[in-house]
């Protein structure tokens, strides 16, 4: 437990100690003490996780704090580990990246400071088993991604976008106080150890707390409707934060989600079923407005509330299944959950740091001005292809092995003889379904769109060179981890069933039918790359003679690169289905008289969450608050009175009170 | 083990037959005496001779990708139930893979369209993606609901549903082999979906994205097509023929159920024409609305009176 310590003061250090550094060493210094952090902190999680011994410490703040228990089971192990490797190959990313804005940007030292800053809150938030500091640290979590995302603060759409960020996370912690408040009431202590005590008596309380608390979490996580703040602060933070943000801060709602279940003695069903239904729905929404976004970052953060829909639905599966008293089913949907918790952090990283590749490449998010890049850009495009195809869910990458967990726990649960259970699950089988095309719909626009086809702007064609090593060498790392948990998930499975074990409240772990299918699709996927390679080693050796020739257009090869495929008729057949659900703003100038000289036409698709419900509520917010502008005068006199009136109120008050 | 090794033939040649046969039967209704049911084979082999013409603009995943198919759809092939009663790889849940490994090659099948840069090439890979959405859905509600009445997470549980469902059975099962011969139209790029013998790219779908392919990657993705088309034939298969014949007759009544598919297909290609664009959703949806009827009946069954 000490070595975690140590690995939280180095991140906490890092970031001062890099910025004495000249401009070129800062981020190279910054890189080595966080991988020194990173090895101290993730040594004892990994120990818990291989031999499931808790660990713990009290430490002691008297008298402000008191005693403050930190403690490393296997659900915080777990998320020890994804936040410290996820996290490093961000900073080991960063160093390309930041290169351009090293001369111009003036607070690069605070950025620094706050990156490992963020890092080190989120270990402690994982770790803490106290509310009270629980909730301190997860304020020093978000603030400090506050300063993270408006790196580029002279811009004001990043200013809004951090805005908007600071105050939906203010809004979720109140949630998050009063679940905690309650807790600490009734139980006259702030430790999670006897809130699981009292919560595992009182039934309806633990069912309030529940619903407070995920609310509250699940802001921070991206549960539709509280995600809006996803899709606006993960494009205007740079890409190594949008990465971190999106593949491991966002799972901290999911931890704390996971660790409000683990004080249960047994879930509602009511609330089983509005978790699996509120998930469901993210799942679906988020992934049907990344296929209305061309800006490729909005794309890949709607793909986040896409992908904690998934986790969510596991984790529904998972109370569904504690509910009714299966074991079994319980287990394996939240090791299911817990498994696309990491494997979501490792794609979904990878995709972000591609897309920033191609950023600091092409200096453009919007995908219809690309294409092309695969020739320029080899290496970023295979990795690109390779989170694609991972977060698609497709065999033999990482993504396909929860997928298939979900599933699983889910069919599993048919047998559960329920007339709702079995409705709910065999809807959401088929959403889940669902959600796997539309990705696969989504990722094969955006992968062919920037990387395959002709340029079609100056942006895409003036790029020249792939991006650097530092950038590709976190990126190549990522890739092959996507691969290795997508061919050898058994190992995975018995990692993962520990922290689950924890959710589940089960001392023991019990022998799931899981492990035997895991052998079983190991050695189907170890064939099947074994197939395609053997057939593809065949096709290079016997291949005829190649002819290059024009694309095919018809007899008509004056084609140039405005006539291909771009991203919005790529999507336009599916989402004409679904016309009802967007808000579609057209821009369109017509060509007009004999010889127009002039049109453009451009479509912009609005959330409809946005359009329909933040919007007005902050026009009415602006309103009301407008009637209390006189209150302001701006002279020093009436503020006084102010006070006055203030003091005498609670004077008054006390009196009656007292 | 004679019966494994049947299988793969089967997998390996039927798929041409079947192709044969359907054009056979296409030009019988049109009066005409037709190609030999052998010439999607002896295309086959022609096109495996021949040199390659490739376009400028593609790159390496244009190249790959027909390998991807044909492997993705040889690889399904073993968790499928075939002329024997159950897969090779008879796995619980085995559906989901199945799935999966057709929705990788399709994944790979769309970006080498779309590698192409030609806008008729990414109309179709944009068709084709979008009618994906809506049947593999359905597919997996109608696998999930049989599987739910008898319990059994294999594809034998296909087998099993007229002892499972009792009354209901015959109704369900009408339902199910709808369900899958729609499915086997869409994936088939058949009419009414898809014309596979049009000559106007804009009505195209699958045969529009393969426009540049050539030579034996042209081969290999009209073979995948073929085998796609045989796999879920064998779905229908598993439903239809009862469980307990000896080995050689349900291989007989496997091969029977082949021709007559076939012959069916052939005769909606002649007796129909391809639905309008806009309109080729609607009959999609057709399938879901029948995988919702299975489901019904299923729960119906399992908690009615």
């Amino acid at each position: 437990m000490n070595n975690f310590f140590i690995g939280i003061l180095i991140f906490i250090l890092s970031g001062f100690i890099a910025s004495i550094f000249k401009k070129n060493n800062k981020i190279n210094i910054l890189s080595i003490l966080c991988l020194a952090g990173s090895l101290f902190s993730l040594t004892p999680a990994l120990n818990v996780l291989f031999t499931n011994e808790k660990l713990m410490t009290q430490c002691n703040f008297n008298p402000i704090f008191g005693t403050i228990t930190f403690a490393l089971d296997p659900l915080s192990a777990f998320f020890v580990v994804v936040i410290c490797t996820m996290s490093l190959m961000g900073v080991i990313y960063s160093k390309g990246y930041l290169k351009p804005y090293l001369d111009k940007v003036k607070n690069i030292n605070s950025h620094l400071i706050f990156l490992p800053l963020l890092i080190a809150s989120m270990l402690l938030v994982v770790s803490c088993q106290n509310a009270f500091a629980f909730l301190i640290f997860w304020e020093i979590m978000s603030l400090s991604s506050f300063f993270l995302v408006i790196f580029e603060s002279d811009k004001k759409e990043v200013l809004k976008a951090g805005i908007k960020y600071l105050v939906f996370m203010h809004i979720s912690v109140i949630f998050i106080i009063i679940a905690f408040a309650l807790c600490a009431i009734n139980s006259g202590s702030y430790d999670f150890d006897i809130f699981s005590q009292i919560l595992k008596e009182n039934q309806h309380l633990a069912n309030l707390i529940f619903i407070f608390a995920f609310i509250g979490f699940g802001t921070k996580a991206g549960f539709v409707p509280f995600h809006n703040w996803l899709p606006d602060a993960h494009p205007a933070a740079p890409s190594h934060i949008s990465a971190i943000m999106s593949g491991v801060m966002i799972k901290t709602g999911i931890y704390g989600i996971l660790r409000v279940i683990s004080f249960y003695a047994m879930p509602s069903k009511a609330l089983a079923f509005a978790v699996l239904a509120i998930s469901l729905v993210s799942a679906l929404y988020g992934v049907l407005y990344a296929i209305t976004q061309h800006d490729l970052k909005r794309l890949l953060a709607y793909h986040s509330i896409e992908n904690i829909g998934i986790i969510g639905i596991g984790t529904g599966i998972g109370m569904l299944g504690l509910a009714y008293g299966q074991n079994q089913i319980a287990l394996i949907g939240f090791a299911g959950a817990i498994l696309h918790v990491l494997n979501h952090s490792i794609f979904k990283e990878l995709l972000f740091l591609s897309a920033g590749s191609v950023y600091i490449k092409t200096h453009t998010r919007d995908i219809e001005i690309l294409g092309g890049l695969i020739k320029q850009m080899p290496h970023t495009a295979i990795l690109f292809l390779t989170g694609s195809v991972a977060i698609c869910g497709l065999p033999p990458f990482n993504g396909f092995i929860s997928e298939f967990l979900i599933y699983f726990s889910m069919l599993k649960g048919l047998a559960i003889k329920d007339f709702f259970v079995l409705i709910a699950l065999l809807f959401s089988i088929a959403g889940l379904a669902l959600v796997g095309t539309m990705a696969v719909l989504c990722f094969t626009k955006a992968f062919s769109i920037i990387f395959l086809g002709i340029p079609r702007s100056k942006n895409a064609q003036t790029v020249t060179t792939d991006s650097e090593k530092s950038m590709l060498l976190p990126m190549g790392f990522l890739a092959i981890l996507t691969l290795l948990i997508g061919v050898f998930p058994q190992y995975i499975l018995d990692i993962v069933l520990k922290p689950a074990s924890t959710v589940a409240n089960m001392t023991i772990i019990p022998s799931t039918s899981c492990a035997g299918l895991m052998q079983t699709i190991s050695l189907c996927t170890f064939g099947f790359i074994a197939f395609v390679i053997v057939l593809l080693a065949i096709k290079l050796k016997f291949s005829g003679k190649i002819e290059m020739h024009e694309t095919w257009g018809c007899g008509y090869d004056r084609g140039n690169n405005r006539m291909q495929y771009s991203a919005s008729s790529y999507a336009s057949p599916f989402l004409s289905m679904l016309r009802p659900l967007f808000k579609k703003i057209f821009d369109i100038e017509k060509p007009r008289q004999l010889f127009p000289k002039s049109a453009h036409f451009s479509l912009h698709i609005d959330d409809i969450e946005e359009a329909y419900v933040i919007n007005p509520l902050v026009k009415f917010d602006e309103w009301f608050l407008s009637k209390f502008e006189t209150i302001q005068s701006g002279n020093i006199q009436s503020y006084i009175k102010y006070g006055l009136i203030f003091l005498v109120l609670i004077i008054i008050g006390s009196l009656f009170i007292g | 083990m004679a019966i494994k090794i049947l299988n793969i033939l089967i997998v390996l040649f039927v798929p041409f037959l079947m192709l044969g046969i359907i054009k056979k039967t296409k030009a019988f209704w049109g009066g005409r005496y037709g190609a030999s049911i052998f010439q999607p084979l002896y295309d086959f082999i022609k096109l495996m001779k021949k040199d390659f013409v490739i376009s400028k603009t593609t790159s390496g995943v244009f190249r790959i990708t027909p390998v991807i198919v044909i492997a993705s759809v040889l690889f399904a092939a073993l968790f499928v139930p075939l002329a024997s009663s159950s897969a090779i790889i008879n796995i619980e849940a085995g559906f989901i893979v199945f799935a999966y490994i057709l929705s990788f090659s399709k994944f790979f099948s769309l970006i080498s369209a779309m590698d192409t840069g030609s806008s008729f090439e990414g109309m179709g890979a944009s068709r084709e993606a979008c009618f994906t959405t809506i049947v593999e859905p359905a597919f997996f509600m109608l696998l999930a609901s049989v599987m739910a009445l008898s319990g059994n997470y294999t594809f034998d549980s296909l087998g099993k549903i007229i002892e499972n469902a009792g009354g209901y059975g015959i109704l369900i099962c009408i339902f199910a082999v709808l369900v899958l011969f729609i499915m086997i139209l869409i994936e088939g790029s058949r009419v009414p979906v898809d014309d596979p013998a049009t000559h106007l790219e804009l009505t195209m779908i699958h045969e529009v994205m393969i426009l540049d392919n050539s030579a034996s990657d042209l081969a290999l993705i009209s073979w995948a097509n073929g085998i796609k088309m045989l796999l879920l034939s064998s779905l229908i298969a598993a439903i239809v023929i009862p469980q307990g014949l000896t080995t050689g007759l349900s291989a007989v009544a496997y091969l029977v159920l082949m021709f007559l598919i076939s012959v069916i297909i052939g005769t909606i290609e002649s007796a129909t024409a391809r639905i309008r664009m806009s309109h080729v959703f609607e009959f999609v949806f057709v399938m879901s609305s029948f995988a919702l009827i299975v489901l019904s009946l299923v729960a119906a069954r399992m908690f009615g009176g």
